[in-house]
């Protein structure tokens, strides 16, 4: 709070800095009044020029009229634009400022004070009530628009909160879920003539591969391609959207695409980590494209330990959770069914992937060692036949003997 | 060779082909064979002299007596054969009374299909599938239990068989049988994959080799007739009752479906099995329509109990073996002998279809026993739990449009209303389990 009177310059100078800061780093109109309220320790409320409500914050105690519609309409504004609100049954001071974007109104920003005069901070609400009109006048272009920020918003890191988030979402129309799954998407070798088409026409593909009972799914273009970000509330949906997005590549040569798909899909994301997904499906898609070739789209789970190799400086910790998350299902798996699964994978590897070694090693036979390395894979989800599932299990072994803890 | 029917492949004929094969085979009499809508036997027997003329489909009969069948004034029905089905018993042969059987659809006064037939029924769901479902088949694996009559010859749960999964006892007089139904199966040319000694005692399976679906309904039917047929001979009772023992496993009819060729799992094949995990609920009421079904339905024994799917898991609803004959397949396991085949296999058909209409996804397979998930494991695969009684399961089949619509009108209100009733008539039963728990204690 701002426990100046007036406030000072530096005072509005700190003020508008930290609005600025909101704005880029993606916050909306409900961080802005939020801001706003913070420091004139007073409620604030945002309405559009529909009256719709877009944000209200800092109420505290005080009592805040759902809008102030009806109030607006009975009072006179002064000459500097600033509408005293009368309350019934209250004396503190509320007004009421209309927010522009230009000439064309965009809404109104009211101010409900808990004691303080708010005629003398009244610059303070100025700069707020600019800073929402920008955020205001981005979603005036109609519903889309207001859709369109609103994902902007989300994968730009705006929210902390899931309720904010949600009841942002909401006041656009949008069902926001619980959790995404993001599926990224380019085509490769397209001719310039005809690109546009072809790009429309894999965007309609991958919808239609990737339909979803789970909700509306949003379409965001990145480079030259797409970015879908997939509803997954349930655990099921994301295994779904994982194993439709592999489909892809193929749906496209059914209906003869003509050009090279490839993609990523990132692992399931509550909804305010959002971003979480969409850039582990686009880094899927760059190692797709770099390692495996071919049109495919690679989930981000199969890519194992090359994720980490191509951020080139994984954390000590980073690689723990790596090698716990690789070896987790086959630990599982032997604490449950008192099996040697994760034994027999690192004595495998150890001698040099010889069978009867390893059998002579753990004392069975070859058989059984046979038996334990099928039940390795279909628990693992790793193809020991693989070069890169090899890789990403012996990275995982080795992680795991450097840190027995 | 006694049927014109070989390796389960059925060859179009004409009637003259089968009065010449009838004639060969000293046939007396032909049982003109159908099925009601609960799927119990029926047949009108006819003197060889008037096969030509049942040939052409002009045998009626009172339909107002069957099950489920007719209402108000529809009574006569007639018998239209499916010359393809036609088969001698072989047990018959050299008895001087040789008998054969040829299955019919049943048809109105009028010639038109009628809609409470069951093999009509799924006729039409295989020809509403067929925009998604071309060349599918189906085979099964059929789970009975053979008891020893009693000296009056009344059927017992008594067995002196103390074999168990895969089990050799040349000795044991149901290995003898089990031998001899394989064989005449095989006779009446249907295609045995192999058969062998079930979990329980006294427990057998026969295996048959996949066919076209209408031909594979068909042939549980012919397995029904034959098994109490020859166990008879053998002084035993053959039951496919799903669950005749309480503490031994239950009788299942693991019903497989060839879907794509062998290798990555086919996107056909993972829809289909979507579709069959979406419907599992409502088809369960078909595929299980007895309240002895449900005491089978247990999480004991592999029997399934979850909408689940897997690659290896034997108590998964849904599981996908290796390939065999170079086809991907997928199995069913839910369903047992003493459903309607023609009515299972048109709802099984119609769950697929609609899976691979609407690009439905399962999930991942699941690795490991379905019996050892937990609350929250099940909700985030939203996994569910089939039906524990009939009267669940009719309420399920109830809010399913899909499945309903397999069955039409007709024979969705036959069925229903035959098995509310059945349920209602268990209900109102007093057990022998309830007066040994209540009767000294109350």
């Amino acid at each position: 709070m701002i426990d100046d009177t007036l406030m000072s310059p530096d005072a509005l100078v700190e003020f508008a800095e930290g609005l600025a800061k909101i704005a880029s780093s993606g916050g909306g109109p409900k961080a802005l009044a939020t801001h706003l309220a913070a420091a004139l320790d007073a409620a604030v409320l945002v309405e559009d020029g529909d009256w719709r409500h877009v944000a209200l914050a800092g109420t505290g105690t005080r009592s805040v009229p759902p809008s102030i519609r009806d109030l607006v309409a009975s009072a006179r504004p002064s000459s500097d634009g600033v509408v005293h609100i009368e309350l019934p049954g209250e004396t503190l001071d509320a007004l009421a400022i209309r927010i522009r974007g230009g000439d064309s109104p965009l809404g109104w920003l009211s101010i409900f004070s808990n004691g303080e005069r708010l005629e003398a901070r009244i610059g303070a609400v100025r700069l707020a009530a600019a800073a929402i009109a920008v955020e205001l006048s981005r979603d005036a272009g109609g519903g889309k628009n207001r859709r369109r920020s609103f994902w902007d918003r989300l994968l730009g890191r705006a929210y902390d909160d899931p309720i904010e988030a949600k009841d942002d979402a909401a006041s656009r129309g949008i069902a926001l879920a619980s959790g995404y799954v993001a599926v990224a998407l380019e085509a490769e070798g397209l001719e310039e003539t005809s690109a546009a088409t072809k790009v429309g026409d894999l965007r309609r593909i991958a919808l239609e591969t990737l339909r979803s009972g789970s909700g509306e799914i949003v379409v965001l273009e990145r480079g030259g391609g797409f970015v879908f970000l997939c509803p997954a509330p349930l655990e099921v949906d994301a295994q779904n959207v994982r194993t439709a997005a592999t489909l892809i590549p193929r749906a496209a040569a059914k209906v003869h695409f003509g050009a090279k798909v490839v993609g990523g899909v990132g692992r399931a994301a509550v909804a305010i980590e959002a971003y979480k997904t969409v850039d582990e499906a686009r880094e899927s898609m760059f190692i797709a494209r770099r390692l495996f070739g071919g049109s495919r789209v690679m989930p981000y789970d199969d890519l194992g330990i090359y994720p980490l190799l191509l951020r080139g400086g994984a954390t000590a910790e980073e690689l723990r959770a790596f090698g716990q998350r690789v070896l987790a299902p086959l630990r599982k798996y032997d604490e449950k069914h008192q099996t040697e699964l994760v034994r027999t994978l690192r004595l495998y590897f150890d001698v040099g992937q010889n069978v009867k070694t390893a059998a002579a090693e753990l004392s069975v036979h070859r058989h059984t060692v046979f038996y334990r390395l099928r039940q390795i894979a279909e628990i693992s989800g790793h193809d020991l036949d693989s070069a890169h599932d090899q890789l990403t299990l012996r990275t995982a072994i080795a992680i795991d003997a450097l840190n027995p803890n | 060779m006694l049927s014109i029917q070989t390796n389960g492949e059925r060859k179009t004929l004409s009637k003259r082909d089968v009065l010449k094969v009838a004639k060969e085979r000293d046939v007396r009499y032909v049982r003109l064979s159908f099925v009601d809508i609960l799927g119990i036997g029926k047949n009108v027997t006819i003197p060889v002299s008037e096969l030509e003329s049942a040939l052409e489909g002009k045998v009626s009969f009172d339909g107002g007596s069957i099950d489920g069948f007719v209402r108000g004034e529809e009574a006569d029905m007639m018998l239209v054969p499916d010359l393809s089905t036609f088969a001698v018993y072989p047990w018959t042969l050299g008895s001087g009374n040789v008998e054969a059987r040829i299955i019919c659809d049943i048809a109105t006064p009028d010639g038109e299909a009628f809609e409470g037939c069951p093999r009509t029924t799924l006729r039409r769901a295989l020809e509403d599938a067929r925009d998604v479902l071309t060349g599918v088949r189906a085979g099964l694996e059929v789970e009975f239990y053979l008891f020893e009559l009693a000296a009056d010859g009344a059927p017992t749960v008594q067995t002196s068989d103390v074999g168990s999964y895969f089990d050799s006892d040349e000795s044991d007089s149901g290995e003898v049988a089990r031998l001899d139904i394989a064989t005449t199966l095989e006779a009446m040319g249907l295609s045995v994959a192999s058969a062998h000694h079930e979990h329980g005692a006294g427990q057998h399976e026969v295996d048959l080799n996949e066919t076209p679906i209408l031909t594979t309904a068909d042939a549980l039917i012919t397995t029904r007739i034959v098994a109490k047929h020859v166990a008879a001979r053998h002084h035993l009772h053959a039951t496919f009752m799903p669950k005749p023992l309480e503490t031994c496993a239950g009788s299942g009819v693991h019903i497989y479906f060839t879907t794509a060729p062998a290798g990555e799992l086919a996107e056909e094949t993972l829809f289909a099995i979507g579709g069959l995990l979406e419907h599992a609920p409502a088809f369960t009421a078909v595929c299980n329509p007895t309240v002895n079904s449900y005491k089978r339905l247990v999480a004991a024994w592999d029997a399934p109990i979850y909408t689940a799917w897997s690659y290896r898991s034997a108590n998964a609803l849904v599981r996908v073996p290796s390939p065999q004959g170079g086809l991907q397949r997928i199995e069913v396991r839910s369903a047992d002998a003493s459903c309607n085949p023609y009515l299972a296999m048109a709802v099984l058909v119609a769950s697929i279809a609609h899976g691979i209409r609407n690009h439905l996804l399962p999930g991942d397979p699941l690795i490991g026993s379905t019996y050892d998930l937990n609350d929250r494991e099940r909700d985030a695969r939203r996994i569910r739990m089939l039906p524990k009684s009939l009267r669940q399961a009719l309420a399920e089949l109830e809010k399913d449009a899909v499945v309903r619509g397999a069955l039409g009108d007709h024979v969705y209100q036959a069925f229903r209303d035959a098995k509310f009733a059945e349920y209602e008539r268990y209900r109102r039963a007093v057990h022998p389990w309830e007066r040994e728990a209540y009767l000294r204690i109350y």
